[in-house]
């Protein structure tokens, strides 16, 4: 199969994979909606008030969206991360921007920001400038007079990611008792359903990464012959592995600023596109798109179903299935996971 | 005094107020409009629960939390989940006109969801045991529970003052309360414990750390010399920690044996059973001014 | 005529040194390539030949001097640019690369239009036709792990021909390679050479292949040229003895006439 129709193809499934998943989740929940009454209020006839309106079109629909599009976003991130560092282990928390967004929601939450409208989109603007700040130090700390070192990126987004736990440990055991369920809970990863207009914003953000990313994947995919050999081929690897590193970044701080740390997806999603997909990026990173949605997804409707009416953080989840799949992902393919 | 003209500004307030709709003041100074008196409330907060039940407004109460366990019909009560996080879904399909919530304890995140779904949310955030008083008397007049309201606080009131004369003029011994052992989390200023103690007859030795409950090193804890010593327990199998204090035997309290556990869930919770808590406190403090029959009613 | 490539004064110094010894050089190195030469870069370790191919690809910016490719300075030339003139065959490529024959071969058409999402048609013939050139087509779908030493090689050596280039840079061609291979690989650049007009910089610590398909040669030793000239003249026991400080003998080869080398294998006493 021809590369174009190859990913329409896999696109076309994983989207409708995806559809079938959306459908799923919209029909499960704490408050039991008939699938009539859900079909009514998704094509428009539905009633214009009501207890079951607010439900499905307030909460669970925009739920779902924010969970696909993070899932979406940072399994991108992870597999371009995974490409520039040619290091399967990497994923979007290793480069310092979770931990620098998280840092900077935690410090919102402390100063205990007023209510209002304005709360939401001050703890996403926190999150922004603590992502902006721990990527802007990585990428100071890790670029030479030439270019952007691999190895150099990783110590210095591992450090910055370090640094920026510490501050939240220490944040959390200097505040009151009081306070520190919420910030906890925050940090475990929670999806949220998140305003439209914030959605809308969050979207493009998305999207703009997205591109970022998948613009240069045929570049990608040269880059896997070590950046000398890509260099020798044509492919300008200081201003790729700049252009990916903003990518990644970009994702991953949108995601932190809009829903909250969520570990292993970036991890997870690319290594099993990869053994899906194979690993040219063209088809590679939309399929990791897609398939994070679907991951992402399926999670949080276990999380909020498992123990109805309590729910459990989807990080909890996400994490449970990366180390086995991790473990699995060494004893399996060990050396030949990634080139 | 003052209650009851605040009481009297009220009703001027809701007569006035309820031929176009209800204004509010919520217990942190905001106001909420409501089209009426609410009649289906969701408390996200176990102290309002038991205040409404106590002010005999149960039945307003449309849905609780799974913390909210006193009395125990509250259990039977429709359950939204947890205070951290409430499942939405629920909430909004109990069809409440109304919310309580607590700004310590439950996160401002739900609040924000809440605003977005469009409920009103009354916030509470008392720190005090006069924040308590104003709390019943607000609950009262929000649900239309004056009497029941004021019947809470005036009892309240006597049996804080029954302690107060036990044991007016007797010396404050230093007392140490051990919210939780490891890490050591005591009660600092405008902390509802640290008053606790003070109305018990005792002089907490944590009331000038910092605000709410904070950490405390178990150096500077010994530091202060306690003479009597306070383990919180929270019900079924919580760590207590008895035997790492025993072993501090130069503390004036170990070496008198003045070293008790009582039960957290009366001393922590804003509501009527404080004074059980104050009740028990002071009789642990100075149990020579109180005989077994104290605390007949 | 142009030169394929010049080197004009080239000289270059590593950043770092390696531990006991000093900062390794080029020092003022000079020599061309003229379009459709084989030049052969002979010389002991650490002479600096993968050095001046890492040079020629811009792998490295030289620190003296300028380097020309048909005329134009490399310094000015986009790595796209530069990617279609000249072609760099490795020595490896690296372990557990994940792509099959085809996919390798396609990236070299990369340079031709990097702003490709998908390779053209046309992409894919020139890319088919480098694989015929080289024998390799029937593997297109294999990955490279499954294939051998000698298959992989004429693969990556289909990559190069398929960025059209005017130079073909080959680094160590038949390091790994036994004998066969090794006979097979020589047949292919000579054929490679007189059908496609290619000009060929060869680098190669076999200084008798070297000597075969070489119309020039050029000797280096710690960073600067000792002499250059045809294999005849720069293939003498002398030089080759003060360059790589054993015993040799020259002779003729018996059928080609060309220079051969045999070293004089020392006693061990």
């Amino acid at each position: 199969m021809t590369g174009p129709a190859r990913l329409a193809a896999v696109c076309g499934g994983l989207a409708l994979l995806l559809g079938v998943v959306a459908v799923g989740s919209l029909l499960v929940g704490s408050a039991r909606i008939g699938p009539g009454v859900i079909v009514d209020l998704v094509t428009g006839r539905g009633p214009l008030e009501g207890a079951e309106r607010v439900v499905i079109l307030g909460i669970r629909l925009p739920r779902i969206a924010a969970a696909a599009l993070a899932g979406g976003a940072l399994a991108v991130a992870g597999a371009g991360f995974q490409a520039l560092t040619r290091n399967p282990l990497a994923e979007p928390s290793i480069l310092g921007v979770s931990a620098g967004a998280a840092f900077g929601v935690v410090l919102a939450q402390i100063s205990g920001l007023g209510q209002g409208v304005v709360e939401a989109l001050g703890l996403t603007a926190f999150a922004f400038a603590g992502a902006v700040v721990a990527g802007s130090a990585v990428y100071l700390i890790a670029s030479t007079g030439g270019g952007l070192p691999v190895h150099t990126l990783l110590l210095a987004g591992v450090i910055v990611g370090i640094f920026f736990s510490a501050a939240i440990t220490v944040v959390i055991s200097l505040v009151d008792t009081n306070r520190l369920g919420g910030v906890i809970h925050w940090l475990l990863g929670n999806l949220a359903p998140i305003p439209a207009g914030a959605l809308g914003v969050f979207g493009a953000t998305v999207a703009l990464g997205f591109w970022l990313v998948l613009g240069r994947a045929r570049a990608l995919n040269l880059l896997a012959l070590g950046e000398e050999g890509a260099q020798e081929l044509g492919v300008d690897a200081e201003r790729l592995k700049r252009r990916i590193f903003a990518g990644a970044a970009l994702l991953t701080g949108a995601v932190v600023a809009f829903v909250g740390p969520i570990g292993f997806v970036g991890l997870i999603v690319p290594h099993a596109m990869r053994m899906l997909v194979g690993s040219d990026h063209r088809v590679l990173i939309p399929a990791a798109a897609l398939g994070g949605g679907v991951f992402l997804l399926s999670a949080d409707t276990l999380a909020r179903t498992v123990v109805a009416p309590a729910e459990l953080s989807v990080g909890v989840i996400t994490s449970f299935c990366g180390a086995p799949f991790f473990i699995y992902l060494l004893r399996s393919r060990a050396g030949r996971v990634m080139p | 005094m003052t209650t009851s003209l605040r009481a009297l500004a009220l009703c001027f307030l809701l007569v006035a107020g309820s031929a176009w709709g209800l204004e509010v003041v919520d217990q942190t100074g905001r106001t909420l409009t409501l089209p009426a008196p609410p009649r289906r409330i969701v408390s996200l907060v176990p102290s309002v629960t038991e205040i409404l039940f106590a002010i005999g407004a149960q039945e307003t109460l449309a849905g609780v939390t799974d913390f909210c366990d006193f009395p125990a019909d509250a259990k039977r009560k429709p359950s939204v989940g947890g205070m951290i996080s409430p499942s939405l879904e629920i909430l909004v399909t109990l069809k409440p006109d109304l919310v309580v919530a607590t700004r310590s304890g439950n996160r401002a995140e739900t609040f924000d969801q809440l605003k977005r779904l469009g409920l009103p949310i009354y916030l509470v955030d008392p720190s005090s045991v006069g924040d308590v008083m104003r709390l019943v008397g607000g609950l009262g007049e929000l649900t239309g529970h004056r009497d029941g309201a004021s019947a809470v606080t005036a009892d309240l009131e006597r049996r804080i003052k029954m302690v107060g004369e036990r044991i007016a003029g007797r010396p404050r011994p230093r007392v140490l309360y051990v919210l939780w052992p490891d890490p050591l989390i005591v009660p600092g200023r405008g902390a509802l414990v640290s008053e606790l103690i003070t109305l018990a007859g005792g002089e907490s030795v944590t009331a000038d750390l910092g605000a709410g409950y904070p950490r405390m090193s178990l150096e500077a804890a010994v530091g202060r010399a306690p003479e009597v010593i306070v383990l919180a327990s929270h019900g079924g199998g919580t760590p207590v920690g008895r035997d790492k204090w025993e072993r501090l035997e130069s503390l004036p309290a170990v070496k008198s044996k003045r070293l008790y556990t009582a039960d957290g869930n009366v001393m922590h919770r804003y509501g009527p059973r404080l004074i059980d808590g104050i009740e028990t406190l002071a009789r642990l403090i100075h149990p020579e001014a109180f005989g077994p029959e104290a605390f007949g009613k | 005529m142009t030169p394929l490539v010049q080197f004009d004064g080239v000289g270059f110094t590593y950043p770092t040194a390696a531990p006991g010894h000093g900062r390794f050089e080029i020092r003022e190195l000079s020599f061309a390539v003229a379009p459709g030469e084989v030049l052969g870069l002979i010389g002991p370790n650490a002479a600096g030949k993968t050095t001046v191919i890492r040079l020629l690809s811009k792998a490295l910016a030289p620190s003296r001097g300028a380097i020309y490719v048909q005329g134009e300075a490399l310094s000015s030339l986009g790595r796209a640019e530069v990617a279609r003139r000249v072609a760099v065959v490795p020595q490896d490529v690296a372990q557990g690369f994940p792509f099959t024959a085809q996919e390798l071969v396609l990236m070299g058409r990369f340079a031709h239009a990097p702003g490709r999402f998908f390779e053209s048609p046309a992409d894919v013939r020139i890319a088919r036709e480098a694989m015929e050139l080289t024998g390799v087509q029937a593997l297109a779908g294999e990955t490279l792990d499954r294939l051998s030493g000698g298959e992989r090689q004429r693969v990556v050596l289909a990559r190069a021909l398929a960025q059209e280039p005017r130079l073909l840079v080959l680094d160590e061609p038949t390091a790994h390679l036994d004998l066969r291979y090794q006979a097979e690989c020589v047949a292919l650049l000579r054929r490679l050479h007189r059908e496609q007009g290619l000009g060929i910089l060869l680098v190669s610590h076999d200084l008798n292949m070297a000597a075969e398909l070489s119309d020039r040669l050029l000797l280096m030793s710690s960073g600067a040229a000792v002499t250059m000239g045809t294999p005849e003249e720069v293939l003498q026991e002398s030089t080759l003895e003060r360059v790589y400080g054993c015993r040799v003998v020259v002779d003729k080869h018996p059928t080609t006439r060309r220079p051969t080398v045999s070293v004089l294998w020392p006693d061990g006493r």
